[in-house]
């Protein structure tokens, strides 16, 4: 059977990472908060003179403080809701792009996240997140090298907190098994497994499985895969295809045809064909030597 | 354990003391600062406005206390911890706050403790009591609380209540879990009226919908659309979607929940 991998790669090149990584920056203190403790530093003046002044001067002084207290507390308000404001119009295109990756519209998320990027961020965390999801739209157009140096570069640059750094870690670990350097992804594998210290994700399953699979360990894999599907199962929903067909694979490769067209069957059951090849080339024989289950022509 | 009735009384009364609290105290600055200039400054003026000043951060602090509380029930509930997590709603529910947000928050954690407890009617009453406060921009957990009152009414068997909660919904923006939730509960809703064309109606954008859901939910919904799919004759849709269903979750423990989908996996 051959199978085509649909091209939905932009037609110019787009995503300029180095760029990215070292132009964008989180915004400086607003100049509006400088001009708050400007005014606040005249009217303790003022204050200071009143108290100090003639006895002509010291009410018109008064009054002036009195209108300077209530001015500085209003570019206070104004300048925190402002703040605010700025803050939820960060995190709606944020959560915009995280939506599209979801329903996998990439070129709409590249030009999002790319705009996002471009300008200063109101804060460390949402830069982060913006450029996670710039790594997982790298992932989905194949730069691999390009996913890794923007993991990288958050790892050793940017505050991260526990459950942040293991999820980056383990989307680095998969972008280095795609781009082959197998020393690398196992080490970061053994990493990840020292880190989760026995709370081992449905992901991270998922990856052990893969470099199981790639480095031809076909018998671990089987080990498992019976004892982690029904995680990868409960924490990824459909990606469960992804166990399914490397599943098939590490049966294929022990011979065992029976079962790995029974497996590769679940596995396209839950995920297109052409998908869980984009996803695991190396699956490409399998593709070959077994039919994909067959889905209502509108599915498919 | 804290009722429903008696949980938004609390609310109320605690939304309208907070108002007044910080009137109050912002009225009484306010007169400080302007009888200065007036009366001519003044030992008691500034004891008065250090005494307010202390009362503000004390009640704020109690106030942050509060919003601390209302991070983690959200973790115990998913958890199953359900007598931890009502301990720290409760606090939250019963505590001083002058964060409107925080104590809404905390109610709408009370209804889906609720629903997590299988307590549909507490929850529904909850949610309702919920919507019917000002919510201004707090519009996740408006389309939240619809989202869960709505399966309240379904597992309370209240079809007609139900629908009104969905056509409400329909009027509003949805985010991605949203729409997903509401894909989720609305096909529960209509298989129990059995408008089974309808549920097959854009079949294939919904499919791809469920895909993006948790596996439990993804494998309700495809066994629900499969139970749609035999009622309206499309056999390659009850197949494939009876499969992955099987491939996604307990097919007992769904068939327990919704008996009606026997028929498609016997």
């Amino acid at each position: 059977m051959s199978l085509t991998i649909p091209d939905d790669s932009p037609a110019e090149p787009f995503l300029d990472v180095p760029s990215m990584l070292h132009g964008s920056a989180v915004a400086r203190r607003a100049p509006v908060n400088r001009l708050v403790l400007l005014l606040a530093g005249v009217l303790i003046a003022f204050m200071i003179i009143g108290s100090k002044g003639s006895s002509h001067l010291r009410q018109p002084l008064q009054w002036l403080t009195l209108l300077g207290v209530v001015g500085v507390l209003g570019a206070g308000a104004w300048a925190s809701t402002a703040a605010v404001h700025r803050r939820r119009r960060e995190q709606q295109a944020l959560d915009d792009v995280e939506e599209l990756i979801q329903l996998r519209q990439w070129e709409p998320a590249a030009q999002r996240v790319e705009a996002l990027l471009g300008v200063p961020s109101t804060s460390p965390r949402f830069r982060a997140q913006a450029l996670l999801e710039l790594a997982a739209i790298l992932m989905r157009y194949e730069r691999f090298e390009d996913a890794i140096a923007v993991h990288t570069h958050l790892l050793e640059n940017e505050p991260l907190d526990d459950a942040s750094s293991y999820v980056i870690r383990m989307s680095r670990a998969m972008a280095m098994l795609r781009e082959d350097h197998l020393l690398d992804a196992d080490r970061a594998i053994a990493d990840l497994k020292r880190r989760s210290a026995g709370n081992v994700s449905g992901l991270q399953a998922l990856i052990e499985l893969y470099r199981d699979v790639k480095t031809g360990h076909a018998a671990e894999a089987l080990e498992l895969i019976d004892e982690r599907l029904p995680l990868i199962r409960k924490q990824m929903g459909h990606r469960v295809a992804d166990a399914h067909a490397l599943h098939a694979r590490a049966l294929d490769m022990l011979d065992r045809k029976e079962e790995a067209a029974a497996a590769f069957e679940r596995a396209t059951l839950l995920a297109p064909a052409g998908e869980l090849l984009r996803r695991y080339p190396d699956l490409r024989p399998m593709f070959d030597r077994y039919t994909p289950a067959p889905a209502p022509a509108e599915a498919a | 354990m804290i009722s429903a009735e008696n949980a938004i009384r609390v609310l109320r009364r605690d939304l309208t003391v907070a108002s007044a609290v910080k009137f109050a105290l912002s009225g009484a600055a306010v007169i400080c600062l302007l009888c200065g200039p007036l009366i001519g400054e003044g030992l008691p003026l500034i004891i008065a406005l250090v005494v307010i000043a202390g009362i503000w951060l004390v009640l704020n602090y109690r106030s942050m206390r509060s919003s601390v509380m209302a991070v983690d029930p959200p973790r115990l509930i998913a958890q199953g911890q359900f007598d931890q997590a009502e301990e720290q709603i409760e606090q939250v529910i019963r505590g001083f706050s002058f964060y409107r947000t925080v104590k809404l928050t905390g109610l709408h954690q009370l209804a889906i403790l609720r629903h997590a407890q299988r307590q549909w009617g507490e929850s529904a009453t909850l949610c309702r009591g919920l919507l019917r406060q000002r919510l201004g921009t707090l519009d996740r957990m408006a389309q939240s609380s619809r989202l869960i009152l709505i399966d309240n009414l379904l597992e309370l068997d209240d079809v007609y209540g139900a629908y009104a909660a969905i056509l409400d919904l329909y009027t509003q923006r949805l985010s991605l879990q949203e729409a997903m939730d509401l894909l989720a509960v609305q096909l529960d809703y209509e298989s129990r009226i059995q408008a089974w064309g309808a549920m097959m109606h854009h079949v294939a954008g919904k499919v791809q919908l469920c895909e993006l859901m948790p596996a439990p939910a993804a494998a309700r919904a495809q066994a629900m659309l499969a139970l749609a799919a035999r009622h309206t004759g499309q056999l390659d849709w009850v197949d494939w979607l009876a499969k992955r269903a099987t491939l996604l979750g307990d097919i007992d423990a769904l068939v327990t929940d919704r008996p009606a989908l026997k028929e498609v996996f016997s």
